[in-house]
């Protein structure tokens, strides 16, 4: 939404002239344009000495706004789209790409909750490096708690890649390794500057038609969000929308995975839920619950919410050593 | 709007907002004075928002990767894990089950019951971060932040004469070193651990805060023990809201300082009973919320009269436990033939 003053130099016929008539009534960007009373504004305007000059350039700021919007798909047009770019990835671990249906769909966001040591970086660790062995994808890995270790990395690439506990060729290591960034950020606005950044990567390797970013991990997302969340402004809120607004439009121009962790807090009962409240559940795509029984290595994931599966189905996984 | 991404004052938002400036894209090839003028704002308020502002001269496309700056590649850090010394607990079999002891560059939580030897430990791991480098030490300074007041300065030297001891008995096994050339002397020990008493959750903020500015001052700093995070918290806050915030915020500030330095922090933690699945059940201090801020947790616990270790949560170890004992000398190996003797 750009100022008029901004507009002119596109538009010579949104002049000083027009400018100031509209400065009169508070209208100084596109955005008040859109919210005054339209019918009045054109009243006014043939009242003006240069009223012809005035219309066309209301209607010239209304084709601006036309011009606004996202084109129209149809139907096949989604699903072509769905086929050719929204896949799904795995996980490199059975029991979660079962439940999800083969694994994690580029293009949506998904939210792993879970209670402290209930293996909520370990599985994203796995996906990072699954994704970065078996599709050679690039994987942005955000950590807000200096527990991305590259050790662990290491030694699930060698469990993928050779079950036999032959170790990894280290060129191909190396090359895997290489595509797995790890960002370490411990406020909220310097992640906002990390995806700005990605974004006009994304934009400048679309365009030379090199796109081979996979998977955007965030862990944890929450980290970030409660130091700013349940003060008496809705700061906070706004931003955290803001946040996984600027997720979703990345995945899904960029068809990527995004994979966001959340911490859980006691819920009735002293059940473990979700922290991050009301406003925060309807944001993610697909929602998933993990825990683990004391000391094993078997994980429990339930299906909180998911755009095409029945909430409320579990299953179980192993995570090796 | 996109705006409210910017970290800038809320009257500057507004500013912006009514001068039409809600998406960043076009805040992104503007001129300073340009944008001072729009907004009537001083052009050093006009600079500090654009600096917020994205901008594509962060990527570095020198060496083809694309990389944002700031960011690591895994192999990258792969290699520099490697490099990593680790601060010895000077218990061999907590050593062990830690890979080698307390890592740089995390932040590790350890709690436990009264008595159990939280407040030893954190004296042992600001002792054995000053061994020299050929000790097996980090040859650095350490913070010791005391909330409780159970800094005990007698018992510093004590462990510190210990630890003297053992590393001139090694010197002069492996290298056949006199103890004169050794160069650093208990009372040494003592001058190196850099002491911070706090007396209420503000002071202990305000001093989390400042760290970051004293260790810029101060480099050669490679532990920041908080003995303990929890005291100040535990008593007069009625709003858990707000107790929830400034904690989660105080972790990430240790986590930047953990990360930017390369340094130790260890924080000491107290325990609470939980009500869970019918029980009560002893669990670490400060809820939920908390339990996700570390990168590592220890606790330490009783088992029948030997004391253990045990990893609760890491993202590169397994859980596991190990016995280690509290002695005159400080934290050591449990020596199971002593406790035979106890008992009987």
């Amino acid at each position: 939404m750009a100022s008029l003053k901004r507009l002119e130099t596109e538009f010579p016929i949104l002049d000083p002239d027009f400018q100031s008539f509209c400065a009169l009534r508070g209208i100084f960007t596109v955005q008040d344009f859109l919210i005054r009373d339209l019918q009045s504004l054109v009243a006014d305007a043939e009242q003006q000495p240069s009223s012809e000059r005035f219309m066309q350039a209301i209607n010239q700021v209304l084709y601006v706004i036309d011009g606004l919007h996202q084109p129209w798909l149809n139907g096949v047009d989604l699903m072509e789209d769905a086929q050719k770019n929204k896949h799904v990835l795995s996980t490199g671990c059975e029991g979660m790409d079962f439940l999800l249906r083969g694994g994690l769909r580029r293009g949506q966001v998904t939210e792993l909750a879970g209670p402290s040591s209930s293996g909520k970086t370990q599985f994203c660790l796995l996906t990072a490096s699954t994704v970065a062995y078996k599709y050679m994808g690039g994987v942005i890995y955000i950590d807000t708690g200096n527990s991305f270790s590259a050790k662990r990395i290491a030694r699930f690439l060698n469990q993928i890649s050779c079950p036999a506990s032959e170790e990894m060729q280290p060129r191909v290591l190396q090359e895997v390794m290489n595509s797995i960034l790890c960002h370490p950020v411990y406020d909220i606005f310097s992640m906002f500057d990390v995806l700005h950044c990605l974004e006009s990567k994304l934009k400048y390797q679309i365009c030379r038609g090199d796109n081979d970013e996979r998977l955007i991990i965030i862990d944890s997302i929450s980290s970030l969000i409660t130091p700013i969340l349940g003060s008496s402004g809705s700061q906070g809120r706004a931003l955290m929308v803001s946040a996984m607004s600027l997720l979703k439009k990345l995945a899904h121009e960029y068809n990527l995975v995004v994979l966001v962790t959340n911490h859980t807090v006691g819920g009735d009962g002293g059940i473990p839920k979700p922290a991050l409240g009301v406003s925060w559940k309807t944001l993610p795509h697909v929602r998933l619950l993990l825990s683990r029984d004391c000391g094993s290595n078997t994980y429990q994931v339930s299906l909180l919410k998911h755009p095409s599966i029945a909430s409320g189905k579990a299953a179980k996984f192993i995570i090796n050593d | 709007m996109e705006v409210g991404r910017l970290p800038i004052s809320a009257a500057l938002k507004g500013k912006l907002v009514s001068a039409g400036y809600t998406s960043l894209s076009l805040l992104s090839s503007l001129s300073p004075s340009h944008l001072a003028r729009d907004l009537n704002i001083s052009e050093n308020e006009a600079l500090d928002i654009l600096k917020h502002a994205p901008h594509d001269g962060r990527i570095d496309t020198s060496s083809g990767h694309h990389i944002i700056s700031g960011a690591q590649t895994a192999w990258d850090m792969l290699h520099e894990e490697e490099l990593l010394t680790r601060i010895t607990t000077s218990s061999v079999e907590i050593d062990n089950i830690l890979g080698g002891g307390i890592s740089c560059r995390e932040v590790t939580e350890i709690g436990g019951v009264p008595g159990i030897g939280k407040t030893q430990l954190g004296i042992q791991l600001a002792v054995n971060v000053q061994l020299p480098v050929h000790c097996g030490g980090l040859g650095g300074k350490a913070i010791y932040i005391d909330t409780e007041g159970s800094f005990m300065v007698e018992r510093v030297l004590q462990i510190a004469e210990a630890c003297w001891d053992d590393m001139l008995a090694n010197n002069a096994i492996s290298q056949n070193v006199h103890a004169g050339q050794v160069g650093m002397q208990p009372k040494d020990f003592l001058e190196n651990i850099l002491y911070f008493r706090v007396c209420s959750y503000t002071e202990q903020i305000a001093l989390i805060n400042y760290l970051d500015k004293f260790i810029s001052e101060h480099r050669d700093v490679k532990i920041v023990v908080v003995d303990s995070i929890t005291f100040h918290f535990r008593q007069d806050f009625e709003d858990m809201a707000l107790r929830t915030r400034l904690l989660s915020g105080m972790a990430l500030k240790l986590m930047k300082l953990a990360k930017k330095f390369c340094l130790a922090v260890v924080l000491l933690n107290q325990v609470t009973t939980k009500y869970a699945e019918g029980s009560f059940q002893l669990t670490l201090a400060l809820g939920d919320s908390w339990s996700h801020a570390c990168t590592n947790r220890i606790i330490l616990y009783w088992n029948g009269n030997e004391r253990y270790a045990y990893i609760d949560k890491s993202p590169s170890l397994r859980s596991a436990s190990a016995p280690y004992a509290v002695t005159a000398r400080g934290i050591r190996n449990n020596v199971s033939n002593c406790k035979r003797i106890k008992l009987m």
